[in-house]
C-alpha cells in the first residue's frame, strides 16, 4: 500500500511527536558566525574579502612562489640548457619538436634562452604542466576544498542568487561557476544540480566560453600578470551580458530554488588531503597527455607550413576585425588542445599590450578545451551543437567588440 | 546483494560510502556534490557486497537530473537493501524520502547521521521507539567520525520489507 503525501506528513508528525524531544535552543557563536556570513550587509563585504584573499593566496603562491621562485630557475636555468646540450642534432625536425624550435638569425641557428620560446615538448610542454600549472591547481583546489569542507559554498550562492537570476540561473550555479574555475571538465557535470534543462544549457555555455581554467589563470598569472586583471574583467563582463541574452532567447523556466545553509563545519584534514589528491591527480591525467600532444601537433604544424598558411588565411578576419597578428592563428589551434599552451604560446609573439589583452581574451572564449568539448557531448549532443552556435556567434562579436573598445580608447 | 545509500543532499551519503567501501568519492559540506552515482565493495560475512552512493533527493518524485539518477538506481535495484541516511537534526523530512522508499517495499535500515549536530541542537531522538513504529532497525551515526558505521553493517540483516500499514497502525494508534 502507498500514502498519499499528505497521510504521509500526519503519519510522520504523528511518529515525530513521539520520538522526538527539543531541548532548549542555544544560540551558539557558530550560529552567529553563520547568519553574519549570510545575511547581505555584513555577507556580502566578507564575501569579497574571502574571494580577494583566495585570489591572493593563488596569486602568490603559485606565480611568485612556486613558478618565479623554483621552477623559472630550475626550467631555464639548468634543464632547458642542459637538453639543448646533450641533445643530439640541432635544427633537425625532431630536435625542433622535441627540444627547441629556435630561430634563424642572419643564417645563424640560434637556441633560445627559455621554456617559454623553445617550445619543445620536453622543454616548454614539461615546463608548462609542472612549473607553472601544477602549484596554481594545487592550491586552486586546496582553497577550494577549505570552502568546500567549512560549508562556505551555499552561503555564497545565497549571497550571488539575486544577480545570477538576471541571467537565467539562481545562487546555486555559483557551484559550476566556481569549480570550473578549476577546471571545465568537472563543472560540466556539475551543472547537473540545476533543475531545467534551460538552466544547463546557459550555464554549460557560459562556463565553456567564459571561464578561465585553474591551468589558464595560472599561466596567465605567469606571462601577463600586468594584463590578466583586465582579461577576468572582459570574461566576467561577457559571462553576464551573454547570460541576460541567453536568458531571453532561450526557451524554458528558471524556478526559484530553496537551499539548505548546513552549518559551519570544522574541516577533517584527511578528508581535505584525499579530496587535493584526486582531483590534482584527475586534472593532471588529462592534462599533461594533452599538453605534451598539443605541443606535438603544434610543432609539426609549424613545420610542414600549416599554421603560416592558416595565418595568411585568416588575416583579414584577426587583423582587420579582431585587431591581433595573424601569427596569433598557431595558439588558436593549441587553444584547442590546451589553453595553457596557448597562452604560453602567444606571451612569446610580437604584439602591443593591448593585442595580446585581446589574443588572451579570445583564446579565453574561443572553443572549450577539447577534453570539456567531450564532456559536454557526454552530457548530451543537442547542448554542444547549441553551445557551439552560441561561441561562434560570441567570439565574432566580443573580439570584434573589444577591438571596436580598444580603438575608442585610442590604444588598438 | 546490493546496498544502495539514499537520503537527502548533504546528509553524508558520500562520507557513509567512503567509510563503507574504502573508496574515494567527493565529499563536501553542501547540497549536490555527489551528481552522479558510484559503486563500490565491501564485505560482509565474507561476501562481495556491492555499495552504491546514489545523488541525494529529496523524494522519489525528481526534480532536477541528479534526482532523477537517483530515482532511476532505486526502480533499477528492486531487492536492494536501502541504508537511508538522514540528518538526525531534520528527523522528519527525512522520514518522508524513508516512508517512500519503504511503500515500494524495500527492505530499509535507517542511519541517523550527524548525531553530534543533532546534540549540538539540543535535538534528542528515541531510537527504540522509532525503530519500534517503523519496524526497520535504527542507528544513530557520525559517519565523519566513523562513529555508529560498524552498528549499520551488524545490522543489515535486521532490515526486511515493511507494510506501511502496519506502521500507520503503530504510529498514528498511539498518538
Amino acid at each position: 500500500m502507498k500514502l498519499s503525501p499528505d497521510e504521509r506528513w500526519n503519519l510522520i508528525d504523528s511518529i515525530a511527536n513521539q520520538v522526538v524531544t527539543y531541548g532548549k535552543y542555544r544560540h551558539t557563536l557558530k550560529d552567529a558566525i553563520g547568519e553574519l556570513t549570510v545575511k547581505p550587509m555584513a555577507g556580502i563585504p566578507i564575501a569579497i574579502a574571502v574571494l580577494y584573499g583566495f585570489w591572493s593566496v593563488f596569486g602568490s603562491f603559485a606565480g611568485t612562489l612556486c613558478t618565479d621562485g623554483f621552477f623559472v630557475k630550475l626550467f631555464d636555468g639548468y634543464w632547458l640548457p642542459w637538453l639543448q646540450e646533450v641533445f643530439p642534432g640541432k635544427g633537425s625536425w625532431l630536435y625542433s619538436i622535441l627540444i627547441d624550435a629556435g630561430g634563424m638569425t642572419n643564417g645563424e641557428f640560434i637556441l633560445s634562452n627559455n621554456c617559454f620560446e623553445a617550445f619543445g615538448v620536453l622543454t616548454s610542454g614539461l615546463f608548462v604542466a609542472i612549473g607553472v600549472v601544477l602549484p596554481a591547481i594545487v592550491i586552486f583546489y586546496l582553497m577550494l576544498t577549505l570552502l568546500e569542507d567549512i560549508g562556505y559554498m551555499p552561503r555564497l550562492a545565497v549571497l550571488i542568487d539575486t544577480v545570477l537570476h538576471k541571467i537565467g540561473l539562481h545562487g546555486y550555479a555559483i557551484v559550476p561557476t566556481i569549480l570550473s574555475l578549476g577546471c571545465n571538465v568537472p563543472a560540466v557535470t556539475a551543472t547537473r544540480i540545476l533543475e531545467t534543462r534551460k538552466q544547463r544549457f546557459i550555464m554549460m555555455t557560459l562556463l565553456a566560453i567564459f571561464i578561465p581554467c585553474g591551468a589558464q589563470l595560472g599561466i596567465m598569472e605567469e606571462v601577463i600578470p600586468e594584463l590578466i586583471g583586465y582579461v577576468l574583467l572582459y570574461l566576467v563582463i561577457g559571462y553576464f551580458i551573454f547570460g541576460f541574452v541567453l536568458n531571453k532567447i532561450v526557451p524554458g523556466k528558471s524556478p526559484e530554488i530553496l537551499i539548505d545553509v548546513p552549518p559551519y563545519q570544522k574541516p577533517m584534514i584527511a578528508n581535505v588531503r584525499r579530496k587535493l589528491w584526486m582531483r590534482v591527480s584527475s586534472f593532471f591525467k588529462v592534462a599533461v597527455p594533452f599538453v605534451l600532444l598539443g605541443c606535438i601537433i603544434v610543432n609539426v604544424l609549424y613545420l610542414v607550413g600549416f599554421i603560416q598558411w592558416l595565418g595568411d588565411i585568416l588575416a583579414p578576419v584577426f587583423v582587420g576585425w579582431f585587431g591581433v597578428p595573424k601569427e596569433t592563428a598557431g595558439p588558436l589551434v593549441a587553444a584547442f588542445l590546451r589553453k595553457d599552451l596557448a597562452v604560453a604560446q602567444l606571451s612569446v609573439i610580437e604584439m602591443t599590450q593591448y593585442q595580446m589583452l585581446s589574443a588572451v581574451v579570445l583564446i579565453s572564449i574561443y572553443f572549450p578545451c577539447v577534453a570539456t568539448f567531450a564532456m559536454m557531448l557526454k552530457e548530451g549532443w543537442k547542448e554542444l551543437i547549441g553551445s557551439v552556435a552560441v561561441l561562434a556567434v560570441v567570439v565574432f562579436l566580443y573580439g570584434g567588440i573589444i577591438h571596436l573598445i580598444g580603438k575608442l580608447i585610442g590604444v588598438a | 546483494m546490493k546496498i544502495l545509500l539514499m537520503g537527502h543532499p548533504n546528509v553524508g551519503k558520500s562520507v557513509f560510502f567512503n567509510r563503507l567501501t574504502g573508496a574515494n568519492v567527493i565529499e563536501s559540506n553542501y547540497s549536490g556534490t555527489t551528481v552522479d552515482y558510484t559503486c563500490g565493495y565491501m564485505s560482509l560475512d565474507g561476501k562481495e557486497v556491492e555499495v552504491v552512493d546514489v545523488p541525494g533527493t529529496f523524494s522519489l518524485d525528481p526534480k532536477d537530473r541528479a534526482e532523477e539518477v537517483a530515482v532511476a538506481m532505486l526502480k533499477e535495484a528492486k531487492d536492494a537493501y536501502v541504508i537511508c541516511v538522514i540528518d538526525s537534526s531534520k528527523l522528519e523530512r527525512g522520514l518522508y524520502l524513508a516512508l517512500q522508499i519503504i511503500e515500494e517495499g524495500y527492505s530499509v535500515i535507517i542511519a541517523l547521521n550527524m548525531d553530534d549536530v543533532a546534540e549540538d541542537k539540543n535535538i534528542e531522538i528515541d531510537n527504540q521507539k522509532l525503530e519500534q513504529i517503523l519496524g526497520v532497525p535504527v542507528v544513530s551515526t557520525i559517519a565523519v567520525e566513523n562513529i555508529g558505521i560498524s552498528n549499520v553493517i551488524s545490522r543489515l540483516k535486521d532490515a526486511k520489507p515493511v507494510d506501511v500499514d502496519d506502521i500507520t497502525a503503530r504510529g498514528m494508534g498511539a498518538a
